[in-house]
């Protein structure tokens, strides 16, 4: 189910009512029934994919746990971990490997006899089966007891808000809050109520409007003027960034409305001043999932020599970051991009710092943050671009721009997009990333988010009421699907 | 070597590593009280740690020092 559907309007609010009419004893089973409801609304056989996790996983937890000798321990843990990146394998990669093994045979002209699989790919499958090995990885090293209520594990896997897009949680932080007896509390269901408003709002108004163009140039990319594919990569930015948080808003949103509190996943990443900064801020749920189960233990193994270790490190993890993405060359060339980025940053820390001390500090923090936000733009290209060949294609297509600049009057005779894409939804565009920077900005320097709260009813229902009208007046006429939803 | 003397050389190590004279730690202090005292830098520190003492953390031991005085006290308890 798309929280930004006619179907989520109806599910959330009878889902929510019914948990607290409903006694404690009773709600993890109607919330894992909601779950089960929410997920097998996208193709209903594939939850067998998740109970195949589960029941590995909440026995491999309990055995971890039990486990006399390391070995034993490292042995259970490993079949988990075998279990998750095994569905993994065949359901997201089973296709790019084959296809792979195709390429290189037909180098040595041979022929490839696997044949390829024709199946959807399970909504969420990197999420949910990221946050299952969180479990077990967090067992094995001590942190966590194991659950011994297998329906509440269950919910910890299934849990529908954060289900099938993260935020990517820790056994630590939501396991507990299923044995806690939640009560309705009036300001905080507003809370979570205007944390799912916002997000809406950043979907189906800004994300949304930004996918007419972004899709429209980018696949069709040979008819457009080079300002256009320019456009379409900036658009892209702010387009995946409103669809994603509004993702996570929305899901913290409800999860909150219930009382339970899901990690935040994102701290205005277009503020970062390096790139290293960026994935502190950007998806943060993942990037501390691949920091704590694959960087860290990397270097660790590799610290004889600390330098090649961390840059070795690095590289390992952003390309397999970018390959959990998605099956596809271009995720991994978005991955191997920032693992360069981090690991210049990283041999160049020292000298930069003292450069920093030399410069004004506000030119040299605005400086690091354009720089850092055009990098991101320029990495997003890979990872938006249909095929290799589109995302070279692009780049081949920037320079046109500062020509099609300087010979304005003869670009100005030519439709600038090609005709299907409206010129008044461009500058509505354009306002609403204003309107989006401009109440970031708010936010950042005075808190106004917060400080909504506080203010006297009338002006509280009026931002509400604005807000939702200008979802009704400039809501996107096609709703797309979350782009993280396929990962 | 002694609690105070292992806190000073420690301390060292971290103004080296983090690029920061005005570090001063206690007991108590937490990667969160350091400017900069990220997971990457942590393990910089700790290899720095290993190399100066001559000695050799677990990977286990690295996951789970909560603050300066553990670390300190693994020192220690290594030493002796």
């Amino acid at each position: 189910m798309l929280f930004n559907s006619f179907e989520f309007l109806l599910y959330f609010p009878i889902v929510t009512a019914l948990f607290f009419f409903l006694p404690h004893r009773f709600r993890w089973q109607l919330l894992l029934a909601a779950s089960c409801f929410f997920y097998m609304f996208f193709k209903p056989e594939y939850i067998l994919i998740l109970a195949f996790t589960i029941v590995v996983d909440y026995y491999a937890g309990i055995l971890i746990e039990e486990a006399k000798t390391a070995k034993q321990k490292k042995y259970y843990l490993l079949i988990s971990l075998i279990a998750n990146i095994g569905v993994l394998a065949v359901f997201k990669y089973y296709n790019f490997i084959n296809e792979n093994i195709t390429g290189v045979a037909s180098l040595f002209g041979w022929k490839n006899h696997i044949p390829a699989l024709t199946m959807l790919l399970p909504i969420g499958l990197s999420f949910h089966t990221f946050q299952a090995m969180s479990y077990t990885l967090e067992i094995s090293r001590g942190n966590y007891k194991a659950e011994r209520h297998f329906g509440i594990y269950a919910l910890y896997v299934m849990f529908y808000p954060q289900l099938v897009a993260g935020p990517i949680e820790r056994p630590q932080n939501v396991l507990h809050q299923f044995h806690e007896k939640k009560s309705f509390d009036y300001s905080r269901v507003v809370d979570g109520l205007r944390m799912m408003l916002w997000g809406m709002f950043k979907k189906i108004v800004i994300a949304d409007n930004l996918t007419t163009y972004t899709d429209g140039v980018y696949n069709n990319l040979h008819v457009q003027t080079s300002i256009a594919i320019v456009v379409a990569i900036f658009f892209f930015a702010f387009q995946i960034y409103c669809d994603f948080s509004a993702y996570t808003d929305i899901a913290r949103g409800a999860a909150r409305v219930m009382g339970y509190e899901l990690v935040k996943n994102f701290n205005y990443p277009f503020r970062s001043r390096n790139v290293t900064d960026f994935w502190r801020r950007w998806h943060m749920s993942l990037t501390t999932w691949f920091n704590d189960y694959l960087f860290t233990p990397v270097v660790i193994s590799n610290r004889g020599s600390i330098k090649f270790g961390i840059v070795f490190a690095l590289m390992v993890t952003f390309s397999l970051s970018g390959l959990w993405h998605g099956a596809a060359w271009t995720y991994v060339g978005f991955g191997v991009m920032h693992g360069f980025a981090t690991s210049y940053e990283f041999l160049t820390k020292k000298w930069r710092n003292r450069l920093s001390k030399k410069v004004n500090p506000f030119i040299y923090s605005r400086v690091s943050q354009v720089l850092t936000f055009l990098f991101v733009c320029y990495t997003w290209i890979f990872f938006r671009a249909n095929t290799m060949a589109d995302a070279f294609y692009v780049l081949k297509r920037i320079p046109g721009f500062f020509t099609e600049i300087a010979n304005w009057s003869v670009t100005r005779t030519k439709p600038i997009f090609d005709g299907s894409l409206p010129k008044l939804g461009l500058i509505y565009c354009g306002v609403f990333i204003l309107l989006l920077e401009t109440l970031h900005y708010l936010d950042n320097k005075y808190d106004v988010f917060n400080k909504l709260r506080n203010q006297n009813i009338v002006l509280r229902w009026s931002v509400y009421y604005s807000l939702m009208i200008i979802m009704i007046f400039f809501a996107s006429s096609t709703a797309h699907r979350f782009i993280y939803f396929q990962f | 070597m002694n609690k105070e003397q292992i806190l000073a050389k420690v301390t060292d190590i971290f103004k080296d590593v983090l690029d920061n004279d005005d570090i001063v730690l206690t007991d108590t202090t937490v990667a969160t009280d350091v400017e900069d005292w990220d997971s990457l830098n942590h393990i910089q520190i700790i290899v720095a740690i290993e190399k100066s003492f001559k000695i050799k953390f677990t990977s286990t031991e690295i996951h789970h020092f909560k603050n300066v005085g553990e670390l300190i006290g693994s020192i220690e308890s290594k030493l002796s």
